[in-house]
């Protein structure tokens, strides 16, 4: 029988399609999205620290960059990738566990906000506002 | 009776075509459901139109689609509850099943991992399974034995699921892992491991759902539950399945 393989059509593209789906999948697509996220982060991360291999002038540079603001702006995002990812994963650890898989919803819902007051917090540290 | 006249955009593919949309506009009874839409299209627009239906009354699943990009069974979907009177409503097969012919997709993988359960439960009203009726026999009413295919024993039925493919089209994970088992397939070893307490079985089914497509395969976006329009819960079952798991590794390491 000659059959059409839509799954080869749209393969990518089902990963992030949250058009018109429930909270679950946002919080999938989140959990995606800000873990490929850690993953160039932590490659960057390695990398700025090879900096130091360069002696102290190197890193000294390096530091007076990390003060501007489009650096602390880029510090608050990787701050809200790390929350997302951590208190999300928790959620899906504990679902895995059979425990609260009812309230899936409600417990993305709670660490959402509890991401959010976070990351005000830690953004006004960051800016010393 | 009020009528409305309603615009569908409908996937379209044949075999050795390339895939795209038709536009039909039709005049359905504003208590219409969408299948009812879609038989008008085949009745006065499209004969070619190739779509599936059988019971009208969300109880066989065979007609399982998508409606404006949701899983949807069109049987108990009113239009009016899809159509928002002025844009059209569009309709594509379910995702993750390779596409027969416009709305028709070919569920044999589907029922080869709903048998990987070797689901023993027969709904009792579908007692006469594994009989049929011979057309010419139907005066004296002797059933007759179904010829099974190969390799199969008995035809098997998952309570409650009604087998129309939703859950898995709804799946995210199912678009990464053509071998995964699925939100149905796990559901059903989920069923299954509740009605037995045999030893042999309950290490056969629970190796199943241990395996590289089983349950770790999950990724936990519910949307499988969220779909499935006869409340199986299948993202639970795949949950109470890791549970069971979980805690027989923990039994095994403390040597119990």
């Amino acid at each position: 029988m000659s059959t059409l393989n839509y799954r080869k059509l749209s393969r990518s593209g089902r990963w992030l399609d949250v058009r018109r789906r429930r909270l679950g999948m946002w919080a999938y697509v989140l959990n995606r999205i800000t873990g490929l996220g850690l993953v160039v982060y932590l490659y960057l991360h390695l990398g700025v620290l090879s900096l130091l291999l360069r002696g102290p002038a190197a890193w000294d540079s390096f530091v007076a960059v990390a003060r501007s603001p489009y650096v602390l702006a880029l510090d608050v995002i990787l701050l809200a990738g790390i929350l997302i990812h951590g208190l999300n994963g928790l959620r899906i650890a504990l679902t895995g566990f059979g425990i609260g898989v009812g309230a899936q919803k409600a417990l993305f819902v709670v660490i959402m906000v509890i991401s959010a007051v976070a990351l005000w917090v830690a953004a006004l540290k960051i800016f010393r506002v | 009776m009020n009528m409305l006249k309603v615009p569908l955009q409908i996937f379209r593919y044949k075999p050795g075509q390339t895939p795209g949309y038709d536009t039909f506009t039709v005049e359905i009874p504003a208590t219409a459901h969408v299948i009812d839409a879609i038989d008008a299209v085949w009745t006065s627009h499209d004969h070619s139109l190739a779509f599936r239906r059988a019971c009208h009354h969300s109880s066989c699943g065979s007609c399982a689609i998508r409606i404006n990009g949701l899983e949807k069974l069109p049987c108990v979907t009113r239009v009016t509850d899809v159509w928002d009177g002025r844009s059209q409503v569009r309709l594509d097969p379910l995702r993750n099943f390779p596409i027969v012919s416009d709305l028709v997709v070919d569920m044999a993988d589907f029922f080869r991992r709903m048998s990987a359960a070797d689901m023993a439960m027969i709904c009792e009203a579908e007692a006469f399974l594994p009989f049929t009726v011979d057309t010419f026999a139907v005066a004296d009413l002797e059933p007759k034995l179904v010829e099974l295919p190969e390799n199969f024993s008995r035809f098997t039925r998952f309570e409650k699921c009604i087998e129309c493919g939703i859950c898995m089209s709804a799946c995210p994970t199912m678009a990464a892992d053509e071998k995964f088992l699925g939100p149905a397939g796990l559901a059903a070893i989920h069923q299954a491991r509740k009605k037995t307490l045999d030893p042999v079985k309950v290490e056969h089914l629970l190796g199943l759902a241990d395996g590289e497509h089983g349950v770790w395969r999950c990724h936990s976006a519910f949307e499988c539950t969220e779909a499935c329009p006869q409340a199986v819960d299948p993202a639970g079952k795949i949950m109470a399945l890791r549970r069971e798991l979980i805690a027989r590794r923990f039994l095994k390491m403390l040597g119990k």
